[in-house]
């Protein structure tokens, strides 16, 4: 297993053997995207109370939990490329954060237009959106902070150290409904079970399943241009562009 | 007449501006996302094999 890794994480093989992956991820995400709209937006019921705009839900719900589970995701792999050197993890963290940036963005721009006619107000400073607010300058503070060093290597270990430092928001985001009073509502997810109708509950899980695929092929995608980039004095990468020559 | 009213003419009519932002920009951003990454990736290209041809 640990070989496999290795050999995976090498720069020159993940170039090759990721180009082969990212169809597997980009042909479901399409799939599901578009059955998941269809269930989104035509099958399913609205709501008894909040009518139509629980359809909000399908692309709101979804670009929450990417931002907390590409946070989550980033910040060990920031860890496994402090604490191993391997630079693969560290290419992974560092594309990760304009994605994870992305769906927070997306999370609080849905949930403002979703507040606007259900609350009454396109904003409210209470636990879960700022908490979430704060997500997304987290993304910020550690996209600008891997940009502010010239070496790679300085650039991922101090932005690993913030991620992991960040980390501390991502449970007071999931608990902040519990924790206090809140204008946003409470899970709809527990251990007592799911609080929604089938067909709710399908276009959701359709949607948040595509989502997880488009995160994944974007990852690929962009962790094979920044490795091309951090590797350009190894002679795998000249050869990848230029052909071998004698 | 509010700026949400215009939308009525949709579908879930007084709710359409809503629920159509949130998707338009959903998938306007992912968009984005792809477009970023294409980009991004011929800009690296070109780079380096400008770099490598002056070698």
């Amino acid at each position: 297993m640990w070989k496999w890794i290795q050999a995976f994480a090498s720069p020159q093989n993940f170039y090759q053997t990721s180009k082969k992956l990212i169809p597997w991820f980009l042909y479901p995400f399409i799939v599901l995207t578009v059955i998941g709209l269809y269930w989104g937006l035509v099958v399913s019921p609205p709501d008894y109370q909040q009518k139509d705009t629980v359809r909000i839900m399908y692309v709101h719900v979804p670009s929450a939990w990417m931002s907390l589970m590409i946070y989550v995701i980033m910040a060990i792999a920031g860890a496994i490329g402090l604490i191993w050197q391997i630079k693969l993890a560290s290419v992974v963290a560092k594309v990760s954060a304009p994605i994870g940036a992305a769906f927070t963005f997306l999370a609080l721009v849905t949930g403002s237009v979703w507040g606007k006619p259900m609350w009454g107000t396109w904003w409210a400073w209470d636990a879960r959106l700022t908490s979430e607010l704060i997500l997304l300058f987290l993304y910020l503070a550690f996209i600008s902070l891997n940009n502010a060093f010239d070496n790679p290597k300085t650039a991922s270990k101090a932005s690993a150290v913030l991620a992991i430092v960040g980390l501390v928001n991502i449970p007071i985001i999931y608990k902040s409904v519990e924790w206090w009073n809140s204008l946003h509502q409470g899970p709809s997810f527990s251990t007592q079970g799911v609080s929604m109708s089938d067909d709710m509950l399908i276009a959701l899980l359709l949607m948040s399943t595509a989502f997880k695929f488009l995160y994944a092929a974007l990852v690929l995608m962009r962790a094979r241009t920044e490795l091309l980039f951090r590797e350009q004095n190894s002679r795998w990468v000249r050869e990848t562009l230029m052909g071998v020559q004698k | 007449m509010s700026f949400a009213e215009y939308f009525e003419f949709l579908p879930y009519g007084k709710y359409a501006f809503y629920i159509w932002f949130s998707y338009l920009i959903t998938f306007g951003v992912i968009a984005l996302l792809f477009i970023r990454t294409r980009t991004m990736r011929k800009d690296i290209l070109k780079q380096l094999r400008i770099k490598y041809t002056r070698e």
